[in-house]
Formats: structure tokens, C-alpha cells, sequence
């Protein structure tokens, strides 16, 4: 997915323009003529000085708004691209509850499935997978996965 | 002396054994795997060296970044495809030689000047990083301060995609190595009141995001059909390697030198190396016409060169804390996870890790010999290895790998959102190793220079007043004038 040269200038200029807004909120340093907000302003004037010049080089592309590549002209070329960050973010929101062992094995067994393993070999694939990673990170080195109501059950608390 | 011994000791200890076998093993599977580059196995491992005393857990990346940019070669001969970027360059030479049935010449040809390539790269860290370390000693903040800009300023000149936009990637690091508390007064920049952001974006998940998940976004949509190797079966290696050695050693010495000096510039890694080599062997080869038919000599000198690159690259990422490619950033971070902060210093006061990381790195090549030697002959059951289990199992490690560091969902926030935006950035041809590296040098460079500006009130000759700044900076003005003359050039070229 590729934006238009200016599209993405003029994105980047607003960005930095926002960057270089933020920094007035800073203070100064007393005494000194150069606070914390010196670097970040420095950093903002660059990344829209590259913003214009890649939107004035590409003013004359003759490209699309949007190039779309060809995978992604098509719904399945998207649901595939947004499986794996659609999966990060439903860990994010049940790991907590249901516990890391439940979730881990339901996106990489659910994953596997959506990539077309058959479903009994995916299932197992899910299970034995987050078992030994709950193993190896969990257990060997103490990394304090969220535990959830599936350990309490299993651990009685 | 002694800190020599008690480097064997540190080193050849059961445990740090096991772990450099096993993440040599780790190191050939992800590298032979197309689409899982040397770097994406550094940024896997991290969160299982954070749990190791140093040693260890700088022996895990030495040997598993190696052992990758060698396997790179393996599915480039085989399949066409580069195994990592490191292997791009020469991918259609080994290709072309494979399907003339030179495929056993080709591999050992790979595997063998990988191996010396990276001894090479190994003998000029050995001599030259406490050289380094000794003159880097009298640095003050504003030698750091030129080392900084020159460092940025190479990893934009040396760039295979438009220097604006690796500029731009750059600039935008810098710009997240803002936030969290300033260097000087302390003040918490952009963190909008998250606790979390106080010490800045966390690194690990960054690179994690930006090297791993970005990566499975781009597998996810890519396809990487596996099934036409060139022949199932490899026979014997070793066949004609001395032969190749008496005709074309010129090549290999020319490619482990450039390759570590390559390596040694910040930014500059195994991958732009190895297509400087392979232009080079063409440029100056007897026989130039046969570049691209199936010929040896460009193999041999870059293979050599991308190997040696890693040793290079962790000349000025120990020595003064600037990384010379991306593994070596992931390195410097994992650096000040152990408390042993980059910089001349640790060669005084911790001298004995620095010779375990140069004997693990001797270790690490030998060993590339067998194990190579395995890899290759497995290469038809490695290369079928499912890719469809291996990605989602890839990213739950990414997953396990970023809580691990944090020990809070955030970890997991912070990956997520660089794997987006490296893929977006990728897509765009904006390169995302300039980025890594504005986040790693962010704060040297501000505090180095805030720094300087007070010691000297405020007078901008000061920078150049000591000798060695002096240089540093006459340097990277140097640098800076080929930029914008290059650019100039460029731009007059498409008004023509």
C-alpha cells in the first residue's frame, strides 16, 4: 500500500508541524539558551523539510492516490494481512481475563487454521505450542504471564 | 593475561556451550527460511538473553546473526530467494550456477568463504576495537557529538533506497528517542502523562515490531512456493573449493576487508556490503562478461564481504556505543539491559567480556562448519519447513518476547505499532535501519551536544577546537558536502 508522493509529503509535514506545536508546552531551562524543546523542533523543521521535498519530487509521478499492491486487491489479501495484528489485539484485550495458556493456544491454533492447516492438526499445534511456551517463559524463566481464571481453575487459585 | 583466562573460563563453560550451539542451530533455520532475515532472529532473541548473565546472552546473537547471513545463501542457490537480504546480492550468480549443476560448488564455495570471510572480520575487531578503545578514552562530549552526527549522516549516505527518505526514517527515530524525560533538565517529553513513556519508547518491543512483526506482515501477503528446488539431493561440498581458493583468493580478501569496513560504518550493514562486493568483483574482474551466467568470482567476494560485515559493525557499537548495522543496535541495547554500557570503559573495566565476545565470535565460525556443512545437506527438508505453523508460532514468541521485557501489556502495545508502521514504512520505501538508529543515537546526540553548548557558553568553534573533534567534524561536514553535491547532481539529472 503505497501513498502518492505528495499525500505522503503533505502527511509528514503536518505531523511535524504537530511535533513542533507539542514543544511549545515545554519549559525552558533557567540560565540556559537551549531547553528541551531545541532538539525536538530541530527534528520537526527536517522531517518537513524532507515532507516537501519528496511531495514536490513526486508531484509529477502520475501514480495513483493509493497504489494498492496486487495481494491486497482482493478481501483475502487483507483478512490475511490483518489476521496477525487483529490477533495481537484480541491478546491485548482477553489475555488478562482468560489467562496467557487459553489465549495463546486459541491464536496460534486459530491462526494456523485460517493459513490452511487442517483443523485437528492446528488445534493440537495451538495447544502444544503455548504449553511449551508457557513452560519455557513462564515456568523457566519466571516471566509473569497473566495467569487468568483458566490457571486459577487449574491451580485452584 | 588474565583477563584473557578468565574470558576461556567465562566462555567455554557448559552452559554458554549449549546456548552458542543451540542458537547456532536457531540462527541457520531462520536464515534459511526466506523472508526471516539475521536481524528478525537478534530481535527473537532478546528476550531470552534478557534472562542470561552477559556472556551468554551476547554468544546467543554472535552466533545466531552469523550463522544467519551464511544460511541466507542456502534457499538463494536453491530457490532463487534470499534466505536474507544479506544473500540479495549474488542470489541470481548462485541461482544461475545451481541450475548449471554447480550447485555442490556453489553451497561450499558459500560456506567456506563465509567462514574465513567472518575470521576476517573477527581478526580486524580483535586489533582494532581496543586500539579504538584506548584513543576513544580522552573523547569528550564533543567528539561523541561528531562520532553521532557522523554515524546518522553515513547511514543516509550509504542507502540502497532514496536518500530524502532515509534521511526522513532517520529523522523520524530521532524523533521517537525524544520522548520520555529529556537528557539534560530531565523534563518528560511527549509521554501525555503515561507512566510507561517516563523512560522513553521501550527499545526491544520497538525493534521487535519494526524487524519481526513487520516482517510476518509482509510473509503474510507474500508467496514463498518452496516446492521447485533446483535437485533434492547435495553431494559432496568440498569438491573444487581449492581450486576456487588458488584462482580467485584476491576476491576473498578484497570482499572480507571492504566487508568489515562496510560493517564498521554505523548503519552500513551485511547486506549493502555484500552488493559493494559484488560490484566490485565485476569491476574489476578479468572476465566481467561472464557476471550473471553462473559465475564463481563475484560469489566468493561477497559472500566473504557480508560475513566479515558483522565483525565490523561491532567495532563502533562496543567501542563508542554507534552501531554499525541493525543486529549491533539490538546489541546496544541489549548491552544496557546488563548494566555493561558501551564505550571505551568497558574495555578497562570489563575487558574479560569483551575477549569472550571475540573468542565466541571465533567459536561461533568454526562451528559454522559443520553445522553449515548440515544445514546444507537438510536444506531440502529446511526449506519445506510450514511456513503457515511457523508465522503464528513466530508471533507469539514476538508476543511472549515484548511482555517479557516490559512485564506489562505495553510491551505488546509498543510492538504492535512499530510492526505496523515498519510495514507501512517498507511499503513506502522509506528504509526502517536509519530509523533504528536515530532511536539509538537520539540521545547521545542531544546530550552530547546540549552538553558541549554549555561547557563551551554557547560558542559554536568549540567543536572544533580539539583535535580530534576537530577531524570528526571536518569529516562530517565532508560527508554533509557529497550528500547535498550528490543531491544537486540527482536533481539536475531529472531536469535534463
Amino acid at each position: 500500500m503505497r501513498l502518492h508522493d505528495t499525500v505522503l509529503g503533505a502527511l509528514l509535514v503536518v505531523l511535524a508541524a504537530a511535533f513542533f506545536g507539542y514543544t511549545f508546552t515545554f519549559p525552558d531551562m533557567p540560565g540556559q539558551k537551549y531547553g528541551p524543546s531545541l532538539f525536538p523542533r530541530l527534528i520537526a523543521l527536517g522531517i518537513a523539510a524532507c515532507g516537501i521535498v519528496i511531495a514536490i519530487r513526486g508531484w509529477r509521478s502520475g501514480l495513483p492516490w493509493i497504489s494498492i499492491s496486487s495481494p491486497l486487491r482482493r478481501l483475502q489479501g487483507w483478512l490475511a494481512l490483518l489476521a496477525m495484528p487483529l490477533a495481537v489485539v484480541f491478546y491485548l484485550l482477553v489475555a488478562e481475563r482468560l489467562g496467557f495458556l487459553p489465549t495463546a493456544a486459541l491464536i496460534v491454533g486459530g491462526l494456523c487454521f485460517w493459513n490452511g492447516v487442517r483443523w485437528w492438526w492446528a488445534a493440537l499445534t495451538g495447544v502444544v505450542v503455548a504449553g511449551l511456551v508457557q513452560w519455557f517463559f513462564g515456568t523457566l524463566m519466571r516471566v509473569p504471564l497473566p495467569r487468568g481464571w483458566f490457571m486459577q481453575l487449574i491451580a485452584g487459585g | 593475561m588474565s583477563a584473557i583466562a578468565a574470558a576461556a573460563g567465562l566462555v567455554f563453560d557448559p552452559y554458554v556451550i549449549t546456548v552458542v550451539v543451540a542458537s547456532a542451530v536457531f540462527g541457520l533455520f531462520v536464515g534459511a527460511i526466506p523472508g526471516l532475515t539475521a536481524t528478525m532472529a537478534t530481535a527473537l532473541l532478546v528476550p531470552i538473553t534478557f534472562f542470561m548473565p552477559p556472556v551468554p546472552a551476547l554468544g546467543a546473537i554472535v552466533t545466531a546473526s552469523a550463522m544467519a547471513i551464511f544460511a541466507g545463501d542456502i534457499p538463494g542457490a536453491m530457490l532463487r530467494m534470499p534466505g536474507t537480504p544479506a544473500s540479495a546480492a549474488y542470489t541470481d550468480e548462485s541461482y544461475a550456477m545451481a541450475r548449471k549443476g554447480q550447485l555442490e560448488l556453489n553451497l561450499g564455495v558459500n560456506l567456506v568463504f563465509s567462514v574465513a570471510g567472518g575470521l576476517v572480520g573477527v581478526l580486524f575487531l580483535i586489533v582494532a576495537a581496543p586500539l579504538l578503545a584506548e584513543a576513544a578514552l580522552n573523547f569528550s562530549s564533543f567528539e561523541y557529538f561528531w562520532l553521532a552526527c557522523l554515524g546518522l549522516s553515513c547511514a543516509t549516505l550509504i542507502t540502497a533506497s532514496g536518500r530524502t527518505r532515509a534521511v526522513l526514517a532517520m529523522l523520524i527515530g530521532l524523533g521517537i528517542g525524544c520522548v520520555g524525560m529529556d537528557p539534560v533538565a530531565g523534563y518528560p517529553r511527549f509521554t501525555f502523562g503515561s507512566v510507561d513513556l517516563m523512560s522513553g519508547i521501550s527499545f526491544i518491543p520497538t525493534m521487535i515490531g519494526a524487524f519481526a512483526v513487520s516482517e510476518l506482515l509482509r510473509g503474510a501477503l507474500a508467496s514463498h512456493d518452496t516446492r521447485a528446488l533446483v535437485q533434492e539431493k547435495v553431494g559432496a561440498l568440498f569438491r573444487g573449493i581449492g581450486d576456487v581458493t588458488r584462482r580467485y583468493w584476491r576476491n576473498f580478501l578484497r570482499g572480507s576487508v571492504v566487508g568489515t569496513a562496510i560493517g564498521a560504518l554505523p548503519g552500513a550493514g551485511a547486506d549493502i556490503a555484500a552488493w559493494v562486493s559484488y560490484a566490485m568483483a565485476k569491476r574489476f574482474s578479468k572476465e566481467p562478461e561472464k557476471f550473471g551466467t553462473g559465475h564463481i568470482e563475484g560469489v566468493v567476494e561477497s559472500t566473504s564481504s557480508n560475513n566479515s560485515a558483522l565483525g565490523g559493525a561491532w567495532m563502533p557499537a562496543l567501542v563508542f556505543g554507534i552501531p554499525g548495522d541493525s543486529i549491533t543496535a539490538i546489541v546496544i541495547g541489549v548491552l544496557y539491559m546488563k548494566g555493561m554500557n558501551p564505550g571505551p570503559t568497558v574495555f578497562l573495566q570489563n575487558p574479560q567480556f569483551i575477549y569472550a565476545v571475540f573468542m565466541i565470535f571465533i567459536l561461533a565460525n568454526l562451528l559454522m562448519l559443520p553445522l553449515g556443512w548440515a544445514a546444507i545437506k537438510g536444506a531440502g527438508k529446511l526449506l519445506r519447513a510450514p511456513r503457515n505453523i511457523l508465522l503464528p508460532v513466530i508471533l507469539l514468541f514476538c508476543i511472549v518476547g515484548s511482555f517479557a521485557i516490559t512485564n506489562s501489556p505495553y510491551g505488546i502495545l509498543v510492538m504492535l505499532i512499530f510492526g505496523i508502521v515498519g510495514w507501512l514504512m517498507e511499503e513506502n520505501g522509506i528504509p526502517v535501519a536509519p530509523l533504528v538508529l536515530g532511536i539509538v543515537l537520539g540521545e547521545l546526540l542531544e546530550q552530547s551536544f546540549l552538553t558541549s553548548m554549555m561547557k563551551a557558553d554557547g560558542d559554536p568553534t568549540a567543536f572544533f577546537t580539539r583535535p580530534i573533534a576537530g577531524t570528526l567534524g571536518a569529516l562530517t561536514l565532508l560527508v554533509w558536502v557529497v550528500m547535498a553535491w550528490r543531491a544537486l547532481a540527482g536533481t539536475r539529472k531529472t531536469a535534463a
